[in-house]
C-alpha cells in the first residue's frame, strides 16, 4: 500500500512538472507570436495581431455589439481572451514560421468577412465542458438567428422521431426528452419511440457497424421486422453515440431564447455553478421555470417557419416581360422583313 | 381576325396535338406519382423525410417537362412554314407581324391544357395525400410557376425558331466567343468568369431562366 502511495505520489509531482512545462512554453510561445504586433480594443475585445490591411478595427466595432447583446454582463471578461491573429500574405508560397498559438489570417479579407471571423472564433467566458458538452458545440454569436431558427423548425417537421413530432404539436414533456434535458436514463425508449423509428436508425446508420462479428444474426434479425432484436443492437451502442433526434441547433436556439429571457446577467448565471443540472441553470439564466422556457423556445421555434419555395412577387412580372421582350424579338425577325 | 385565329389555331393544334396531349398526362401523372407511396400514414415519423424525398426527385421533372413542351410546340409551329420557304404565308393578305402574333397567341392558348392539368393533377394528390403536420402543400403556386416557365421556354424557342440562318449563326457565335475568351481568361491565368456572370445573369434575380431554377416542391415545409 505505501509503496503503490509513493508511485501515486510521485506520478502526482511528474504531472505537476509537466503542467509547468506546458505552461512555459505556452507563455513562451505567446510571447513569440505577439512579438511586433498591435493591440486593438473595442469595447471588451482585445486583438493582437500584426501590421497588415486587415479591417480588425471597423470588424471589432460591427462585432462586439453583437458579442455583448449575447454575453451580456459576463463581456466584460472577453480582455481575458484575446484574439491572436497573423495576418499573411494570401498569395505568398513564402514558408513561414510555425506558430502553435493564434490564427493565421489572409489579409486580404474585408470587413464582413473579419467580423464574421471574430463572430465564429470569439471565446465564451467561462464556458464549461458539462455545457459544451451537452450544448454540442461552444455558444457564440449567430449573424443569422432566423436561419438558426428555420434549421429548427425543419428538423421539428422532418426528424424521424414520433417524439420530435409530439413536440412539434406542443407536447413540452417530448419537448424535454428531445432537447436531453432531465432524466438521463433511457434515452433510446424515449427519443425513437416506435419500432419503426428504432429499424430504421439501426438499417439506415449503424448497419456497418453491426454487419460483422457476433452483432450479424442479431441485424439480419432486425431487418426482418424483430423490434426486440433492434433495441437491444442499439443498447449495444457505447455511451453518447445514441443519434440524438435534434441537432444542436435546437439546443443553442434554446439556450439563446434563455439568454433572451434572462437579460444582461442571464449568461453569468448560466456559467456560475457548472456542476448543477442543466435545466436548473437554463431556468436560473432565463430567471423563469424551465416548462415556460421550453414552450417560449417552441414558439420561437414555430415562428421562425422557413419561407415557403413559392415565387417571388416579380418573378411572375418578369417571366411576363422576358415572354414578351422574345415574342417582340420573333415578330421583328430579320425573316419578316421584306 | 377571330376566323384568322380560329384558323391557324386549327392548323397549329393538327400540327401539334401529339405533344399536347402527351404533355397535358405527363403534367396530370407526375404530381400524382409524385406523393404516390411516401404520403401513407402508418410511415409514422419517418413519413416526413420520405415524403420530402420523393417531392424533390419528382421535382426535377417539371422544369424538364416545361422545356420540352416550349422547345417542342415553337417546333410544330414553325414546321411547316419552314418546310414551304414561307411562301403560303408571304402570300396571305396579312401584315407578316400580324401572322407571327397569331401563330405565338395560338401556341399559349395551346399550352393552357397541360398548365390546367399540372393544376389538376396537383391539387388530386395533395388531396388523396396523407401530410404529416408541419408540411404544406403548394399546388396553386407549383402551376403558377410551371405556367411562367412554359411561357418562357416557349417564347424563346419560337423567337429562334422564328429567325434565320443567320440569326442563329450570330448566336452561335457569340456563345463559341463567350467559350473562347473564357479558355484564354484561364490559361493567361486571369480572374475572369464569364460562365459564372452569364450563369448569375441568366438564372438569378430577374433573369429570363430564373424562373426554371431552384427546387420545385409541390409539398414542403
Amino acid at each position: 500500500m505505501a509503496r503503490l502511495r509513493r508511485q501515486a505520489d510521485s506520478l502526482l509531482s511528474a504531472w505537476r512538472d509537466a503542467q509547468r512545462l506546458a505552461a512555459l512554453a505556452d507563455s513562451l510561445e505567446q510571447v513569440r507570436a505577439t512579438a511586433g504586433s498591435d493591440t486593438i480594443a473595442v469595447g471588451g475585445l482585445r486583438i493582437i495581431a500584426n501590421p497588415s490591411p486587415l479591417p480588425l478595427t471597423d470588424a471589432a466595432e460591427r462585432a462586439w455589439p453583437v458579442i455583448d447583446s449575447l454575453y451580456g454582463s459576463a463581456a466584460e471578461d472577453l480582455p481575458r481572451y484575446p484574439y491572436i491573429f497573423r495576418a499573411v500574405d494570401p498569395d505568398s508560397s513564402v514558408r513561414r514560421t510555425v506558430l502553435h498559438v493564434g490564427v493565421e489570417v489572409p489579409w486580404d479579407l474585408d470587413v464582413r468577412a473579419t467580423t464574421s471571423l471574430l463572430l465564429t472564433t470569439v471565446t465564451p467566458p467561462s464556458f464549461d465542458a458539462a455545457l459544451a458538452d451537452w450544448l454540442g458545440s461552444a455558444l457564440r454569436p449567430t449573424l443569422r438567428p432566423q436561419d438558426e431558427g428555420a434549421a429548427v423548425f425543419i428538423q421539428l417537421v422532418t426528424a424521424p422521431s414520433e417524439a420530435v413530432r409530439r413536440c412539434f404539436l406542443g407536447d413540452i414533456a417530448r419537448c424535454k426528452d428531445v432537447l436531453q434535458i432531465g432524466d438521463s436514463t433511457g434515452w433510446l425508449a424515449r427519443w425513437y419511440v416506435t419500432p419503426a423509428e428504432r429499424e430504421a436508425l439501426v438499417t439506415g446508420s449503424f448497419t456497418d457497424y453491426f454487419a460483422r462479428g457476433a452483432t450479424a444474426p442479431t441485424l439480419q434479425n432486425c431487418r426482418q421486422h424483430r423490434d426486440d432484436a433492434c433495441t437491444a443492437l442499439l443498447q449495444l451502442l457505447p455511451p453518447g453515440s445514441l443519434p440524438r433526434p435534434l441537432g444542436q441547433a435546437a439546443r443553442l436556439v434554446l439556450v439563446r431564447e434563455a439568454l433572451r429571457a434572462g437579460g444582461r446577467d442571464a449568461y453569468r448565471r448560466l456559467v456560475a455553478s457548472p456542476t448543477a443540472a442543466i435545466d436548473a441553470r437554463l431556468s436560473s439564466a432565463a430567471g423563469t421555470d424551465f416548462d415556460s422556457l421550453v414552450a417560449r423556445w417552441r414558439n420561437a421555434v414555430l415562428a421562425a417557419r422557413p419561407r415557403p419555395l413559392t415565387l417571388p412577387w416579380w418573378a411572375g412580372f418578369a417571366a411576363i416581360g422576358w415572354t414578351a421582350f422574345f415574342g417582340f424579338c420573333a415578330l421583328r425577325s430579320s425573316r419578316w422583313r421584306l | 381576325m377571330i376566323h384568322m385565329f380560329r384558323a391557324v389555331l386549327y392548323t397549329q393544334w393538327k400540327w401539334s396535338r401529339l405533344i399536347v396531349v402527351l404533355g397535358t398526362i405527363a403534367a396530370f401523372a407526375i404530381p400524382l406519382l409524385s406523393v404516390q407511396g411516401a404520403a401513407r400514414a402508418d410511415r409514422g415519423a419517418l413519413q416526413a423525410q420520405d415524403l420530402l424525398r420523393s417531392v424533390q426527385s419528382w421535382g426535377s421533372l417539371y422544369p424538364l417537362l416545361a422545356t420540352a413542351l416550349g422547345l417542342f410546340m415553337a417546333m410544330a409551329a414553325w414546321a411547316p412554314d419552314h418546310r414551304g420557304r414561307h411562301i403560303h404565308a408571304l402570300t396571305l393578305p396579312l401584315e407578316r407581324w400580324r401572322y407571327v402574333l397569331l401563330r405565338f397567341t395560338a401556341g399559349f392558348v395551346l399550352l393552357a391544357a397541360p398548365i390546367a392539368a399540372i393544376l389538376i393533377g396537383s391539387s388530386l394528390a395533395v388531396l388523396t395525400a396523407t401530410l404529416p403536420p408541419g408540411l404544406q402543400a403548394y399546388p396553386i403556386a407549383l402551376g403558377v410557376r410551371f405556367a411562367f416557365a412554359v411561357f418562357v421556354a416557349y417564347a424563346v424557342f419560337f423567337a429562334v425558331s422564328a429567325g434565320t440562318a443567320r440569326t442563329a449563326g450570330i448566336i452561335l457565335a457569340v456563345i463559341a466567343a463567350l467559350i473562347l475568351a473564357q479558355v484564354v481568361a484561364s490559361m493567361a491565368n486571369l480572374d475572369l468568369d464569364l460562365f459564372g456572370a452569364a450563369q448569375t445573369a441568366l438564372l438569378l434575380g430577374p433573369g429570363p431562366l430564373a424562373v426554371f431554377a431552384g427546387r420545385w416542391m409541390l409539398v414542403d415545409v
